[in-house]
């Protein structure tokens, strides 16, 4: 079989995957957030947590829930890994050094997973499984529970409320996160992937050298570290290394966990509108943009564009054998396109198109799918935008799903809108106007104004995939990071869950023929444009002198 | 609790969401994973370890270097990709090159100095190239690299040209570039102002395949290409006294075709593959 | 008093909403005024513009520091770029201002005679500034009211034309629904007595001014929703350009080779181009056209001779969704029309013709005049002269009409009186009559009993005659998503059969005031904006509680209060008309958003190659216009932004054409024309802008 038809087949296996699973596992969701029977461990849970389950939450209140709960997340994860040393298993790791510990609980609790440490070399079984595993479970409910109470704003009519966060929390990491988690754990381990909390052992290699096999529950964390779009890896080689992704085909899997939650979550969204359609129509902008993203990408990448790729022959480094170009593209692609961050390649070494694209692919708002949860709700605040300028034109004040975007609507979206580009644009500029950013390059040229580019925008759109060359590990790159991070999450979560409860708060107004249907391709094709054209008018400057220039050298 | 202002109540609530649910998904999960795990794949969970004569000697997962201690191919082994993981295949230093797609300009080493000075990506591939056509007797060239292994870049000002990668005294690889006449480079020069031109010269599809002259993106790659294999099977064979076509028929023995014949690319894993010479 | 304002575009029946047209002198006109509105302190109100106005400022001070001529180029156009956004609102204002001046003439030097309470009769001259609520003035033939009210005592007819435009005069009269009159209108015959409703200073008259001017204009909420949109846009593009520096910076100094070129320096991309890639991103085009859309919008109402008492009341229009209309007048002819005689058994239809032409040739109601017009028509009878007749009129007690003519007595009226009277005269009508009688209803026909004395002669058939055109108007509404309610007094059976025959969704029949508020109430719960017509000072509760609420100018002062538009031509057909204008308000909003959005994309193929092709070569890719140079890409750029703004003008004061029909189809086309168009228009704009300047000194 030739190369492009097997990259084809990979690329189609993947499809039919997703599409296999949008019924059913978005059902599923829909019946998980909607139903009111609790599970008995859950009730257990729901006591020791001290909340009650069946009182439902204004909008302030299940914000200020989200942001209670992650701030001490925070706070243990980062308690965690400074008394590291005094943990048992911690495979004689010292305690995690403050600035270090600072940025990667900020990155972890933020569902980025940048990684700025190095997980063979800085964190020990305990920080790994109850530290990092844990906010790869919880980040990822937190984003769903978000998403599902915006969701909520546009079902429920006159109401105040939009759910119980902590509900919403607990079903989402019990119900949906762990059984998927546990069935991707055992068939990675099946293909290879280690599952030990063995101490570190040595071997003298055939040829006489010395090498560590470094332990690690990696199948358990490398499943929901997927699963929920979070991308921090067990080993600084994140999903290239063998353990943790061993096979052509565990890395199919990956590239299905990381997608496929967010690709179902609009038959969710669907369904808790009441019009399928409606869903249909979102997964539809998700999968033109990512099928135009996919292919662009895997183009350049094919096509080995530039000079080194030209001596090469193909654009081989930073690939592992056994994935190869096309396989590694389409990884690269949804990592980027989600908010996951892990890579089984080296962006940094793509080409320039091709890493300019994934760029682009978190520049969109990584809403296609996106994030768990927040690929959603940004595809919902970019249908609103959307909705406002097309609802115009067809002579009404513009409404979506029976809910009128109005001044304080369009407020909330607009400054959801505003904050990732003002974090990326104003990063970026900061590190470049100081010195700060060209002593960190690994890369000169355009190349290296594009590692900076990438870290911003992979920090603000909580993705955690870099172009690894840049050295980010000093405190001007961990305290901004670290900022982008958590403004670039919390502050839209927060937008979200007001906008939610202004929503809510409306009753609908009925569709009749003069009302825009929200479910037809031709919207479908607006949203596509809206939010391509948005995010290209927003960072043409800053991609024309980095990958711009550098593929059109 | 109920008396609490509620902004407490949901801090506390909150603290005590993280410990239920650290113990739930940090600790519960992890431990029935790995109980599964062990018992149902326990080579595999443990590492897929390979032992030669009782011993371990690596990992079927991990890549290998077979060299000397000098860093020299061992011509009896397979060799494995370049790495960029510590000074090679280091599991406790994993890591890719993250060199980008227009690194081309080397920072020359001035003799004397502190500085060792930079390779290039392209020097690095041109370099390796060279190395691994003289080691397995085929042609190392490539487009964009001069004869003797380096990056063939020109930095072209007004009234010259200079070779960037070649430092003096090394003939330039070009005499002159659109009738300007092409310099070698002085170590230490500042040479920013020319406009980079790589020259992509006449180089035909190379004999040396692509992961051969790349490093890999864990740095602990295991496999190389079916066509880095066949390159290398008949020095083995030479260097082992053994029948070419038996080295051939190990490789075939060793190699991984695509997952369902569609996914990754058909590769040779490199320990299994020396392994198996050893044992024959 | 010229009203040639007033009069100009008269509404089109039955067709698209179109605007007026745009008369270029009256740019010239209004260019003071745009000059005025560079003050900053009233640009501040626009955001966007006073943004290219402060870079305009800043520029200038550049091209003075360091002039050159592609400097001073990119100023001037700045500066027409504010120029001529304050131009469109200037002249969209004109317009109401013409309007005001010609009301304001109308309303000073009016004096008023104010009834004392001392004693009737008694009055005082006092200024119409002066009155206040209730007072009661005495207007005679000649004078003008000197305010809004009720008329109270007395009947007048009254020349309206100040206001509506109408030159033929209206009568008003006390009580019942045409007892309001307005201030500023002239009285013709007779005199009134009229009670002031008016507080000072809020008479129509002075609402109106206000409405025209467009001084105190409010925006609307979705002005204001879309205005943030816009300022969020604003900031992305300032942010996105500010911090372009560093990185243009970091470019130069990697290609140290690279000469300074007139865009791009050591020092980053120069404040003049920085501006002027500011200026072309930010959406200056809607920026710049918002307001005058706004105002325009007010403007094509008031061409239609209705007032909106608020900007919010317009865009309501464009979300109707119910329409509630009265049968009398909107959807029938006011009066019912004969349509049929229909004898008894032994009279002959001719007898019955003839019977009936007699007794309704005193008849001057219109359905008198049917009668005799359908007895010539139908069986050639003529009108007579006769003399000797005694005329004996309709009576709310006898219920009938007809006439003594010597001997012969002949009535017509409704069925129970005249057989009541029919029976009194010793006759002995048969049960025939009361099956005719009942079919006629059935019908939803208006029976009429004619009789001479002792004997019934047959029925005539009233019919309510619908408007022509009305089913077509009814199933375009139908396709702009808007579901028709016909409100009629009459019984359900007729009311059916009227709206069966118009073809509207639904109807209600025997209403009461009260109905039509609990309609109006349900419909609104399940989220529906409901939109009526009303003069009655029974319908203000409805007129009040509906989102769009027309009040007849015609009609009581209560109404008019009610209401959130009056209509000063009193027809309730206009509904539809104000309908039409709300989307249109709504659609051109978002067409000149949409475009101005897509016209970026060619400007940034004209900007970043001209700003960095110097130092990536590679760049030059991206000038797929080909524009012949940095200098004449950049200036191109800033001029055609500068001259769309004119060119559309015209499109924000008319509005984008509208045709009613499902919002898919009016989507698909508006994106098609503004969308694509919006991103097609400036790459051949510039190009052919470039191509022209690329010769003037300095552009190379």
């Amino acid at each position: 079989m030739s190369s492009t038809l097997a990259g084809i087949l990979f690329i189609a296996s993947l499809l039919l995957a997703l599409a296999l699973c949008y019924k059913p596992l978005g059902d599923y969701m829909y019946r998980v957030y909607t139903g009111t029977r609790h599970l008995a461990v859950e009730r257990v849970i729901y006591r020791l947590v001290g909340v009650k389950p069946d009182s439902e939450q204004s909008w302030g209140v299940y914000a200020r829930s989200v942001l209670a709960f992650s701030a001490l997340s925070l706070l243990f994860l980062y308690a965690l890994q400074r008394l590291q040393s005094h943990l048992f298993l911690s495979l004689g790791m010292a305690p995690v050094e403050p600035a270090l510990a600072w940025n990667t609980a900020v990155s972890f609790v933020t569902n980025t997973n940048w990684q700025a440490y190095s997980g063979e070399s800085t964190m020990g079984h305990v920080v790994q499984t109850a530290g990092l595993a844990v906010q790869n479970f919880v980040s990822a409910a937190v984003g769903v529970a978000v998403a599902i109470a915006l969701v909520r704003g546009f079902a429920r009519k006159k109401s105040d409320t939009l759910g119980n966060f902590w509900v919403d929390l607990v079903r989402g990491t019990l119900r949906i996160l762990l059984p998927i988690a546990f069935v991707a754990a055992v068939l990675l381990v099946a293909g290879g992937a280690i599952q030990t909390f063995a101490d570190h052992s040595a071997w003298t290699t055939l040829t006489g050298g010395e090498q560590t096999f470094t332990p690690a529950a990696a199948a358990s964390q490398e499943a929901i570290k997927d699963l929920g779009t979070n991308g921090g890896g067990i080993f600084n080689a994140n999903s290239a290394h063998p353990f943790e992704n061993p096979t052509s085909w565990t890395n199919l899997l990956e590239i299905f966990l990381l997608t496929v939650i967010a690709s179902c979550m609009p038959r969710t969204f669907g369904r808790m509108v009441g019009d399928n359609r409606q869903g249909y129509a979102i997964v539809s902008v998700m999968a033109i943009i990512a099928i135009i993203s996919m292919v662009v990408t895997n183009w350049s990448e094919l096509s080995a564009n530039g000079t080194v790729p030209q001596a090469i022959g193909q654009a081989m480094e930073g690939r592992e054998s056994r994935f190869g170009v096309s396989n590694s593209g389409l990884f690269a692609t949804a990592t980027t396109l989600t908010s996951t961050g892990a890579v089984d390649s080296f962006h940094d070494s793509y080409t320039a198109v091709g890493g300019g694209m994934l760029i682009f692919n978190m520049l969109l708002g990584e809403v296609a799918p996106g994030g768990v949860g927040s690929g959603l709700y940004g595809m919902l605040v970019l249908a609103v935008i959307t909705v406002f300028v097309a609802g115009l034109m067809v002579g009404r004040t513009p409404e979506y799903l029976g809910k009128k975007i109005g001044a304080r609507e369009i407020k909330l979206a607009s400054a959801y809108f505003l904050v990732m580009p003002v974090l990326v644009l104003v990063g970026t500029g900061l590190a470049m106007a100081t010195s700060n950013g060209r002593t960190a390059m690994l890369n000169s040229g355009p190349h290296g104004l594009s590692e900076v580019l990438y870290a911003y925008t992979s920090a603000s759109n909580n993705n955690g995939s870099a172009f690894a060359g840049l050295s980010v590990n000093t405190p001007f790159f961990n305290t901004t990071l670290g900022l982008c991070m958590l403004f670039g999450r919390f502050v839209p979560i927060v937008l979200v869950l007001a906008l939610a409860g202004s929503l809510a708060g409306q009753g609908p107004v009925p569709a009749s023929a003069g009302t825009l249907p929200t479910y037809r391709p031709q919207f479908v094709g607006m949203l596509v444009g809206v939010t391509v054209i948005l995010v290209a008018l927003t960072f043409l400057p800053a991609l024309a002198l980095g990958p711009l220039a550098e593929g059109l050298l | 609790m109920e008396r609490m202002p509620s902004w407490i109540r949901q801090h506390v609530a909150g603290l005590r969401a993280v410990l239920v649910l650290t113990v739930v998904t940090g600790v519960i999960y992890p431990l029935v994973a790995t109980g599964v795990a062990q018992t149902l794949f326990n080579d595999r969970a443990n590492g897929s370890l390979i032992e030669k004569n009782g011993t371990v000697v690596g990992s079927a997962l991990l890549g290998q270097s077979f060299t000397d201690a000098d860093g020299n191919p061992n011509r009896t082994y397979f060799q494995s990709r370049p790495s960029a993981a510590g000074d090679g295949y280091d599991p406790m230093s994993t890591s890719a090159s993250n060199l980008g797609p227009e690194d081309v300009i080397d920072t020359l080493p001035v003799p004397g100095a502190e500085d060792e000075g930079r390779q290039s990506l392209l020097t690095q591939v041109c370099a390796r190239s060279k190395a691994v056509g003289e080691l397995e007797g085929v042609s190392g060239a490539r487009p964009y690299c001069t004869p003797d292994g380096v990056g063939a870049v020109l930095k072209v000002f007004p009234d010259r040209a200079v070779s960037v990668n070649q430092a003096c005294p090394a003939t330039p690889f070009i005499a002159s570039y659109q009738g300007l006449k092409v310099e070698c480079a002085q170590p230490g020069e500042d040479y920013a102002a020319g406009r980079t031109v790589p020259v992509r010269g006449s180089a035909g599809t190379p004999a040396v395949p692509a992961d051969a002259v790349t490093a890999s993106g864990s740095g602990l790659d295991p496999h190389i290409s079916v066509a880095y294999a066949e390159l290398q099977a008949p020095r083995v064979a030479r260097e082992r006294g053994m029948p070419v076509e038996q080295v051939r028929a190990l490789i075939g023995e060793h190699t991984t075709g695509r997952a369902l014949g569609y996914m990754g690319e058909p590769v040779v894993n490199v320990l299994e593959l020396n392994l198996a010479l050893d044992e024959s | 008093m010229s009203t040639q304002v007033l009069e100009a575009p008269s509404p089109k029946k039955n067709g698209p909403v179109s605007g007026g047209l745009l008369d270029p002198k009256q740019m010239i006109r209004s260019l003071p005024d745009a000059l005025r509105k560079l003050n900053p302190v009233t640009l501040w109100r626009n955001p966007v513009m006073f943004i290219v106005e402060i870079g305009a400022v800043f520029t200038t001070v550049l091209a003075i520091v360091d002039p050159s001529l592609f400097a001073w180029a990119i100023v001037v156009w700045l500066w027409l770029t504010v120029i001529f956004a304050n131009l469109a609102e200037a002249v969209a204002e004109g317009r109401g201002k013409a309007q005001a001046a010609t009301l304001r003439a109308a309303k000073r030097d009016t004096t008023a005679r104010r009834l004392t309470r001392r004693a009737p009769d008694e009055w005082e001259v006092v200024g119409a500034t002066e009155l206040r609520q209730d007072d009661v003035v005495v207007v005679e033939a000649g004078e003008v009211i000197p305010g809004d009210g009720d008329v109270i005592e007395g009947i007048a007819s009254v020349d309206e034309s100040a206001i509506t435009g109408e030159s033929a005069p209206v009568i008003r009269e006390s009580g019942g629904d045409r007892s309001a009159v307005t201030g500023g209108t002239k009285v013709l015959s007779d005199r009134i007595v009229v009670k002031i409703t008016q507080k000072p200073g809020e008479s129509f008259v002075d609402r109106m001014i206000a409405l025209v001017e467009g001084a105190n204009r409010q925006k609307t909420p979705n002005e204001i929703a879309l205005n943030i949109l816009l300022a969020a846009l604003t900031i992305i593009f300032l942010i996105a350009t500010a911090t372009m520096q560093p990185l243009a910076i970091y470019s130069k100094s990697i290609n140290p080779g690279v000469p300074d070129s007139l865009a791009l320096t050591a020092d980053g991309v120069t404040g003049i181009v920085m501006v002027s890639l500011i200026v072309c991103l930010i959406p200056t085009t809607i920026g710049a056209l918002l307001s005058a859309i706004g105002i325009a919008g007010m403007d094509r109402l008031v061409q239609r001779n209705v007032l909106a008492m608020s900007g919010r009341a317009v865009e309501a229009a464009g979300d109707v969704s119910t329409l509630l209309l009265d049968k009398t007048g909107t959807i029938t002819l006011g009066n019912r029309q004969a349509a049929e005689f229909v004898p008894v058994d032994g009279i002959t239809e001719a007898e019955l013709a003839e019977a009936a032409q007699v007794s309704s040739l005193a008849d001057e109601t219109p359905e008198g005049r049917s009668i005799v017009v359908f007895a010539k028509e139908r069986y050639g009878l003529r009108e007579r002269e006769i003399h000797g007749a005694e005329w004996v009129p309709f009576t709310a007690q006898t219920r009938m009409s007809g006439v003594n003519l010597g001997g012969r007595e002949v009535r017509k009226g409704a069925a129970t009186a005249v057989m009541k009277w029919v029976r009194d005269a010793g006759g002995h009508p048969t049960d025939e009559i009361g099956h005719i009688v009942d079919g006629v209803s059935a019908s939803g026909g208006t029976p009429l009993v004619v009789a001479e004395k002792g004997r019934v002669l047959g029925v005539i058939h009233l019919k309510d005659v619908v408007k022509q055109g009305m089913r077509e108007r009814f199933d375009e509404m139908r396709r702009m998503g808007i579901r028709t309610v016909m409100i009629t007094g009459d019984n359900p059976l007729t009311a059916k059969a009227i709206a069966d025959e118009a073809g509207v969704d639904d109807f209600l029949a025997e209403a009461t005031p009260e109905d039509k508020l609990a309609l109006i109430r349900k419909e609104q719960e399940g989220g529906r904006l409901v939109a009526m017509t009303g003069d009655g000072t029974n319908d203000a509760p409805a007129l009040a509680q509906s989102d769009v609420g027309v009040a007849m100018n015609t009609g009581t002062s209560a109404a008019k209060e009610a209401g959130n538009m009056v209509d000063l031509d009193s027809n309730p057909t206009k509904l539809i008309e104000i309908v039409e204008i709300g989307k249109q308000l709504l659609i051109t909003r978002g067409a000149l958003t949409t475009f101005s959005i897509a016209n970026d994309i060619a400007k940034y193929f004209a900007i970043i190659p001209a700003m960095f092709a110097a130092v990536y070569p590679g760049l030059d890719a991206l000038n797929i216009m080909r524009l012949s140079s940095p200098q004449s890409a950049i200036l191109s750029a800033v001029i055609f932004n500068a001259l769309i703004i004119v060119a559309l003008i015209p499109l924000a004061l008319r509005g984008v054409r509208y045709r009613p029909s499902s919002a898919s189809k009016l989507l698909s086309r508006n994106l098609y024309v503004y969308g694509l168009g919006g991103i097609v228009a400036p790459f051949a704009g510039i190009k052919i802008i470039d191509i022209v300047i690329q010769f003037l000194p300095g552009m190379s």
